[in-house]
């Protein structure tokens, strides 16, 4: 593998008005109670410019179809991300989130995580954002509230997005100002025992060279053969105690969430005063 | 080119999962709806999902792959209590607003004061029409029934 060589020159200034951009398009889009067509049009233009910056910051990747199915899905997810925070319609909201999730599930994908693409849209998008459209139905009044036609602060939070973004993008651009990687990486499928870069313990040393001594095959993806299965198995082998964690979690959280449902029925049973004040608030 | 540890790839989906994340971060900064503060939250959860599984492709280990299973773990356990939380909140307050609650800031932080806002809701929504069906067309008495001409 041959790491394309860095080059802040050419690919700084470009990052950096993609950020700029980014950030300038979020407060001319973020609700602010004035809804003007011309600063949204403005925002649209300038978001499309930081889209096509940063697409012409990224790295090329190896086939033209790889990096086509990648382009497509990534432009999704964060097209429809940037229209989730920006709709004013809450409902509009979580449908541009399904949306942002079909996007990641795709980036998934390409990622060689079939596993968790799959259950992205199904965890996700099929149950807890069918969850918000519930409680959305439930408690949404009718109409735009004023609360959604305004926001808090969106020039500062802008900024402060801005700053994250751009810090992380030039933490990723440094990646490869590095040495190559390629060999040096001690990852457990093609590291050799004495390659490790790091002084390791005798235990992870052990672990590394029985990995090795079982995938012998060090140039196909170990991720894609059998995939759920090595999966499934790396998951309830060396994480067991912690799926059982998760599973006393998921318990909790059941018991708690009914238990505090029950209770603040009971407690709005006893006050039988809200009702009223729930329609003057509306 | 072993395509396993392609940092190309990786640099283009950390990118990804950072503007997914910034996302989430703006969203949830500005908004002042419950739900979308959590969409956004959820949404920063959707970035380092992704950078986790990018670093998971790069070193050729499950161990990005197995974090993100509890990340979604996690995230539909927070997704249950919060959503009741704001069901509380909403039948409490009457409005999914995260300012009704706002005698909970720190004293030396200002009061969000509401302006009143330019009306929009002044032209009604318009709703597409279908044409109704069954209905015969008024029939033109001085119509010939025959063309002249083909």
């Amino acid at each position: 593998m041959t790491p394309l060589p860095f080059d802040p020159l050419a690919s700084g200034p470009l990052l950096a008005g993609a950020v700029v951009a980014t950030a300038a398009s979020l407060w001319l889009l973020l609700p602010n109670g004035r809804d003007t067509s011309s600063a949204r049009w403005l925002g649209t233009l300038l978001g499309l410019g930081a889209l096509a910056a940063f697409i012409l910051a990224g790295r090329r990747l190896g086939g033209v179809g790889e990096e086509a199915v990648f382009l497509i899905v990534s432009l999704v997810a964060v097209v429809s991300a940037a229209a989730t925070i920006v709709s004013r319609s809450p409902v509009y909201a979580a449908i541009w989130f399904a949306l942002t999730l079909a996007g990641v599930a795709g980036v998934l994908l390409v990622l060689g995580a079939q596993f968790l693409g799959v259950a992205t849209i199904v965890v996700y998008a099929g149950a807890i954002l069918v969850m918000f459209l519930f409680v959305l139905m439930l408690a949404q009044p009718a109409g735009l509230a004023p609360y959604d036609r305004v926001s808090n602060e969106p020039f500062l939070s802008a900024l402060a997005g801005a700053v994250l973004l751009g810090v992380l993008s030039l933490s990723i651009g440094r990646l490869s100002a590095a040495p190559a990687p390629c060999c040096g990486v001690p990852s457990r499928a093609t590291a050799t025992p004495t390659a490790g870069t790091q002084p390791s313990s005798d235990v992870a040393s052990e672990s590394t060279t029985a990995t090795v001594a079982s995938s012998v095959a060090p140039a196909i993806d170990p991720l894609a053969e059998n995939h759920v299965a090595r999966l499934g198995g790396e998951l309830f082998g060396r994480h067991l105690v912690a799926v059982e964690a998760a599973g006393v979690l998921l318990l909790v959280a059941l018991i708690g969430a009914i238990a505090v449902v029950s209770r603040g029925e009971a407690a709005q049973a006893a006050a039988a005063s809200p009702s009223a004040g729930r329609s003057a608030a509306r | 080119m072993n395509t396993m540890q392609s940092l190309p790839l990786l640099q283009n989906a950390l990118t990804v999962g950072a503007i997914l994340f910034s996302l989430g971060l703006i969203g949830i900064l500005t908004r002042r709806n419950l739900i979308v503060m959590f969409l956004a939250a959820e949404m920063m959860l959707q970035g380092i999902s992704v950078s986790l599984v990018a670093w998971s492709r790069y070193h050729g280990d499950w161990g990005g792959h197995v974090l993100v299973i509890f990340v979604l773990t996690v995230a539909a356990c927070e997704a249950a209590v919060a959503l009741v939380f704001v069901l509380q909140a909403f039948s409490r307050t009457g409005r999914l607003d995260s300012a009704a609650w706002q005698s909970l800031r720190e004293a030396t932080v200002g009061r969000t004061v509401d302006h009143e806002l330019p009306s929009i809701d002044t032209v009604p929504p318009r709703f597409p029409t279908l044409t109704p069906a069954g209905i015969l067309p008024a029939a033109d008495e001085n119509e010939p029934l025959q063309r002249e001409h083909v």
